[in-house]
């Protein structure tokens, strides 16, 4: 999987590409606006991951021009701006997803991972992982044939274990996933457990191994 | 407190009436000695009786002529003054009812009228000079805080990865885990405070479109359907009385982080096992939740005016509350009463 990270800002760039290397993607950077068009115009990426403002240009302009030429890359705009006019500009012309800096990794991770998934696999999109088998689109979850009966949660944070496997994942960063932008911060992240704890059992009810691994007191890593 | 003009109108009623009072016994003094001397002239002698009736006589009439006078004069004054002073202060008024319909928060221009009087245009040219300048700080300020919240999140994105980073070296140890953790905890909350000043600065700047119309009590249904999952680590229970679709206009991403941050407050204050009660009804959201102490009410809705370490919200949740209600001209209100903190937003 290729994937090309425009983005200005060698730290967050080459932190990202780090993060992002164990997991099958090979990663390729992008600081400038006129770099950015020449590799978008040689090559071929399955994800674009987008900063809006670059040295040189608008990323959008980027991304009119992905378009023009109906380029099917994802595109994930991560932007500072968080303006909500930029987000749903981004989104019409044609970007797969919003971030706002700052973000987790993980976070990350899980939005490339199903903005790929929703472009390569467009209508049997089915995640297969040892016994269990996620399927996407109707959003269920079964072991050997049998269903799990997940909650939204539940399935969402499964997606994110699954997309980040191997890493160790943060409190903090689930809490993040789980709240979205409500929790305006929450001190205390005792809720998490409950999602964590139900999502266990269920899959440990169902006969699936014990992937789901708990490192440190409070960090969470999936380990295939 | 004074009117100018009949301030000035005063003045003169006194003293022209003092000098009116001071002229009676002068005119007596004067027309008494005038009428002896005539009647020395010709040899007329007058009987003392006369002679005080006549003293008599003289002196209602120069009253009375003096009243009279005095009346016309008043009247004349007042009427004069009524009509001069109005044409005069006209250009005063003028610009003092400008200065009060202006809004630094709307901004519209102020343009002052021609008055051809030297001391009122000399006011009108430093009244613009004032607001000018007073608008200008203000943009500055909104723009600052626009700028920097802008440029910080650059950097907070670069720790916040490098964090992420951190945590996936093998060699970490428990102890170290935590560090990272508690850098996490911090962070976000930096993250939160500069995501909601730059929503702060943003509502100031009118970047939202106020005309959505949308279900007013379908979004606090699933406000609280969503903040459920906090209400129960605390074993709070929720208590709802939404009158069903009421519709509203306003921008509807910023009503939704007005019911949250309402919301997530009286979750977060709540003592364990409390009831919060909200309601939505007579045209008036309302959430009440227990507590032990009346909250400074004029520190509340202020940046930052209920920050410590003892609350560790972002400090601007309800200053985001009020800034989002008066957008809307809605009002927001808070009291303590019976043990409840009740906060209310009349649309």
């Amino acid at each position: 999987m290729k994937i090309l990270i425009i983005e200005d800002e060698p730290d967050l760039a080459q932190s990202i590409a780090a993060y992002l290397a164990d997991e099958n993607y090979h990663c390729e950077l992008a600081g400038t606006f006129n770099e950015a068009l020449e590799k978008i115009d040689l090559y071929h990426y399955d994800c674009v991951l987008l900063d809006i403002s670059l040295p040189g240009g608008n990323g959008l302009k980027l991304l009119e021009e992905l378009r023009a030429e109906n380029k099917q890359e994802g595109v994930i705009i991560i932007s500072a701006k968080n303006a909500i006019d930029d987000k749903i500009k981004g989104l019409q012309i044609g970007a797969d997803d919003y971030m706002a800096k700052p973000f987790h990794l993980s976070e990350l991770a899980a939005r490339i991972y199903s903005v790929i998934r929703r472009k390569q696999f467009g209508t049997t999109n089915i995640i297969e992982q040892n016994e269990l088998r996620i399927d996407l689109l109707a959003k269920t979850v079964s072991i050997e044939g049998k269903e799990i009966p997940l909650t939204k949660k539940e399935f969402s944070l499964l997606l994110y274990f699954v997309s980040n496997k191997n890493k160790v994942i943060s409190k903090s960063a689930l809490a993040e996933q789980l709240s979205g932008d409500i929790a305006d911060m929450f001190d205390n992240y005792d809720f998490i457990y409950a999602h964590i704890k139900n999502l266990k059992k269920k899959l440990q009810e169902a006969g699936y191994g014990n992937y789901l691994k708990t490192l440190y007191g409070t960090g969470y890593k999936w380990v295939i | 407190m004074k009117n100018l003009l009949n301030l000035t109108l005063r003045r003169s009623i006194i003293y022209a009436s003092i000098v009116l009072a001071g002229s009676i016994p002068v005119y007596y003094f004067i027309l008494n000695k005038l009428w002896l001397y005539e009647m020395d002239e010709h040899n007329i002698i007058l009987t003392e009786e006369a002679g005080k009736e006549d003293s008599f006589l003289i002196i209602s009439a120069v009253t009375i002529l003096t009243v009279i006078f005095f009346g016309l004069l008043i009247g004349g004054l007042v009427l004069m003054n009524r009509r001069i002073s109005k044409r005069l202060w006209t250009p005063f008024y003028d610009s003092l009812a400008k200065i009060k319909g202006f809004d630094l928060n709307k901004q519209t221009p102020i343009q002052f009228e021609e008055t051809g009087i030297t001391e009122f245009a000399e006011l009108n040219k430093n009244l613009q000079k004032l607001l000018t300048s007073s608008i200008s700080a203000y943009n500055q300020q909104k723009e600052f805080v626009d700028n920097a919240s802008h440029e910080l999140q650059t950097p907070l994105a670069i720790v916040q990865s490098k964090l992420d980073l951190l945590l996936q070296s093998q060699s970490l140890t428990a102890d170290q885990y935590d560090i990272i953790e508690d850098a996490h905890k911090a962070l976000t909350r930096v993250s939160r405070i500069n995501k909601n000043l730059l929503l702060l600065a943003r509502i100031d700047n009118s970047q939202y479109n106020d005309n959505e119309t949308f279900d007013l009590s379908n979004a606090i249904e699933k406000s609280i359907d969503l903040s459920t999952q906090f209400a129960d680590v605390k074993q709070l229970h929720i208590e709802s009385d939404i009158q069903p679709s009421q519709i509203v206009t306003g921008n509807k991403a910023l009503i939704e982080i007005l019911i949250n941050n309402l919301l997530n407050n009286a979750i977060r204050h709540s003592t364990p096992n409390g009831t919060i009660h909200i309601s939505l009804k007579n045209n008036e959201i309302r959430f009440a939740n227990n507590g032990s102490d009346a909250l400074q009410s004029d520190q509340l809705f202020k940046r930052f005016g209920t920050a410590n370490s003892q609350t560790p919200g972002t400090g601007l949740g309800l200053a985001l509350v009020k800034q989002i209600a008066e957008r809307h001209q809605w009002k927001v209100g808070y009291q303590f009463f019976q043990q409840q903190h009740i906060f209310t937003v009349a649309i």
